[in-house]
């Protein structure tokens, strides 16, 4: 444990040093808070509203596709280490798994997941059956009162 | 410098029960979604120490299925998460308030 | 360096393998995977991958050719069932797949019971679909792929297997429940049951990390072994295991208190699903909750019995009391099935053979009981899936008489009406609990019977009530139809309800032998 102690020395002393500056300047430093300096950003434009937090699904998509067939390769490497053993039986099984896998893939590329680009709808839009174009004008109507 | 398995056991159902009394209390549904893997990841770590324990491959084994299984759930759950905020801004657990009686 | 332990670890000769020369080696000893053990199982997964292919294949996508398809590979896994049957009927019960998987009488019995489930699910979805424009062949996909869960869950013989059925039966429930994803309250479903589900399947594998560790296997037929050799089998580890499974069971089969998803998932899934899901997914729960603890931890009988009690006296009672108050027909079904669970639970604390085969009795007529009412449910709710409320069954049989005379068999069949399989499932299990000497959860049982007998009354009532002339009017601009398919399945389930009722031995010697030869 000795040869750590320095480490633990420096950690303790960089910690200790870290607090004391910003207590120090907390104490000593002279407050005057103005509209401007509390702003987020103080040059530049200010900002008028928040900024867009939404990303197209089709990126979620991208991911979730990802995962998915990203983990199943943890049953391919158990398999590679000892393959030559498990010899035809192991082959089977993993042409087996490989297609179950395969079919999910074929599935993903036929429902139009993986192509980029101007989306081509494979299915109506998914809109409630109680909204119609009325119901779109008379909510967006009132939003805009609202705004 | 080695520690007793008990102490891993005792860290994973720390790290588990973390895991459900967040799931139970928070209301954002991706930190509960959060707690789910916690909750999972508590039980690999008490399988791999039972497995150490016991000398026994098997419980090493069960973890593959249970990183599986995980990110099944997570893609569905992510899934289901993204159709249902899509609209929203927040995601929060107490928008959901369709279903009672 | 071969078989020399490392870190604790054998070492099973990878690196001389690496190395290149595996002629040293001792051979691995393969597992023997003989699929025909599980023939159904593959059956649903293989019908639901050629679905898959097919829809991505193809360019014409005919909706009812899906719905039959299913229906075929749902009958296949039936005949496949039977003749799984009838061999082990002469050569006995068996393990495979390296003992992972068991091919017994209660095995079969819910392969056959699951695939019932499919084809008549398959049914109801068709016109469901087709009514509510919903495209895609995903809810027969997934039904399929659930079903294969629900049939592994009750094959099998390693704690490992069962979770996995467990995942592969509820996450393709999440997404079926959400299917109708334009509807808010099916997403909101799927959210809900998403996150109550993911929290008990986490709680029910951590309990299989106990019993692993404090048996050191997770193979049920190993589990007893040790239990049956060892002094003082009932160590802490090991009841908090035992303890965190029941619990993990107790949420899919929805048992008070861990039953608070099953309204809310009821009321918000689309009602084909909420249908396949009370018919399948509780049989499911209850296959792997039955076999574990009756089979597994018999040796614990006695520290497992009290909870089992506590548990079915809390299921009985808030089940059919909160029914009561419900406005919602799905709702009131929810706390039905709920109060349904009880009653196999009752099955379960009496811990004898005949409470196992009230049980199974239990489940299969109560199947075919909550389909047949789903069937109705999702014709009554029209276009929308939408109106669900017990004031759209006031005067149904004015309308439409053969469907209110249906719905009422299927009604009184669940409240324990004589001469229907539901009276005979009731008796089969108080009679068991009798047999046990659980008096009070007799009597529990017996009350909450007629407790429960009194919603099913209201709403049988209410159908049989004269409208007033403004819902005539309604009924007139909005009639209802009975497509082809619906009438099948409430054909066939009506048809069973009553007839087993009045000529019980078959399915019951069907259940007792599904006990008999574990």
């Amino acid at each position: 444990m000795a040869e750590y102690l320095p480490i633990f020395t420096m950690l303790v002393l960089a910690t200790l040093f870290a607090g004391l500056s910003f207590f120090g300047s907390a104490m000593l430093g002279p407050k005057k808070p103005t509209r401007a300096k509390e702003a987020p950003y103080e040059c530049g434009i200010v900002p008028r509203s928040e900024p867009a937090e939404r990303f197209p699904v089709r990126f979620y998509l991208v991911a979730m596709i990802f995962v998915i067939f990203d983990i199943e390769i943890i049953f391919l490497y158990p398999w590679a280490v000892i393959f030559r053993q498990l010899d035809l039986f192991g082959l089977v099984e993993m042409i087996v798994f490989a297609l179950a896998v395969f079919v999910s893939f074929v599935y993903l590329i036929s429902n139009g997941a993986l192509d980029w680009g101007p989306v081509k709808r494979m299915r109506p839009a998914a809109t409630a059956p109680s909204r119609t174009s009325d119901s779109t004008v008379r909510r967006i109507g009132r939003a805009e009162e609202a705004a | 410098m080695s520690l007793d398995g008990s102490w891993y056991l005792c860290l994973a159902a720390a790290v588990f029960t973390i895991g459900a009394v967040g799931l139970l209390v928070r209301r954002n549904v991706l930190v509960m979604f959060m707690c789910v893997e916690l909750m999972l990841n508590a039980v690999n770590l008490t399988l791999v120490t039972f497995a150490r324990m016991l000398d026994d491959i098997g419980g090493q084994a069960l973890v593959f299925f249970v990183l599986v299984v995980a990110a099944a759930e997570v893609v569905v759950g992510l899934g289901i998460i993204v159709a249902i905020f899509r609209r929203r801004v927040g995601a929060t657990a107490d928008d959901l308030h369709l279903l009672r009686g | 360096m071969n078989g020399l332990p490392m870190n604790g670890l054998p070492m099973n000769g990878l690196l001389v393998a690496q190395a290149g020369q595996p002629e040293g080696l001792a051979p691995l000893e393969l597992p023997n995977v003989e699929y025909s053990a599980m023939a159904p199982h593959l059956i649903l997964i293989g019908g639901a991958l050629v679905l898959l292919v097919w829809v991505a294949m193809v360019r014409r996508r005919p909706p009812w050719a899906w719905a039959a398809f299913t229906v075929a590979v749902g009958l296949a896994s039936l005949g496949a069932s039977w003749l799984m049957w009838l061999d082990v009927g002469r050569n006995g019960p068996r393990t495979a797949v390296a003992d992972a998987v068991v091919v017994d009488g209660y095995s079969i019995f819910f392969m056959v019971l699951v695939s019932v489930i499919v084809v008549l699910g398959a049914l109801m979805g068709e016109s469901f679909l087709k009514r509510e424009d919903i495209r895609g062949p995903e809810f027969y996909v997934l039904m399929l792929l659930s079903s294969s869960g629900a049939m592994f869950m009750a094959s099998a013989n390693d704690l490992v297997i069962t979770f996995l059925g467990l995942e592969i039966l509820s996450i393709a429930l999440y997404v079926l429940a959400g299917l109708d994803n334009r509807r808010m309250e099916s997403r909101e479903a799927a959210i809900k049951y998403f996150v109550l589900g993911a929290f008990s399947s986490a709680v029910f594998l951590y309990g299989v990390a106990l019993v692993y560790g404090a048996t050191g296997s997770t193979n049920l037929g190993e589990i007893v072994g040790y239990l049956q050799s060892s002094v003082a089998p009932a160590n802490g580890v090991l009841l908090a295991g035992v303890a965190l499974l029941l619990v993990g069971f107790g949420f899919k089969v929805a048992a008070v208190p861990f039953h608070t998803w099953t309204p809310d998932v009821y009321q918000g899934a689309p009602s084909p699903v909420t249908g396949f899901m009370a018919a399948g997914a509780k049989a499911a729960g209850f296959a792997g909750l039955l076999r574990v603890f009756f089979a597994t931890f018999d040796t614990l009988k006695l520290d497992w019995q009290p909870i089992v009690w506590v548990l079915a006296v809390a299921t009985l009672l808030v089940g059919s009391v909160l029914a009561i108050v419900q406005e919602d027909i799905k709702r009131v079904l929810a706390y039905s099935s709920i109060s349904h669970a009880g009653f196999v639970l009752i099955g379960l604390q009496a811990a004898n053979e005949k409470g196992l085969a009230g049980s199974l009795y239990y489940l299969l007529t109560y199947a075919f009981m909550v389909l047949g009412s789903f069937t109705v449910v999702t014709l009554v709710g029209r276009k929308g899936d939408a109106r669900h409320d017990l004031d759209a069954y006031r005067g149904l049989s004015a309308r439409r008489p053969a469907l209110a005379l249906a719905f009422t068999v299927l009604l009184l069949a669940q409240a324990g009406i004589p001469f229907t399989t539901g009276f005979l499932a009731k008796f089969y299990v108080i009679s068991a609990a009798v047999e046990g000497r659980s008096y009070s959860l007799a009597l529990i049982g017996m009350l909450s019977s007629v407790v429960a007998a009194f919603f099913y009354l209201r709403i049988t009532v209410l159908m049989y009530m004269s409208t007033d002339e403004e819902e005539a009017e309604e009924a007139r601009t909005e009639p209802l139809a009975i497509p082809r398919s619906m009438a099948v399945v409430l054909a066939v389930s009506v048809a069973f309800t009553v007839a087993f009722g009045l000529l019980p031995a078959p399915v019951i010697d069907f259940a007792r032998d599904a006990t008999l030869l574990i």
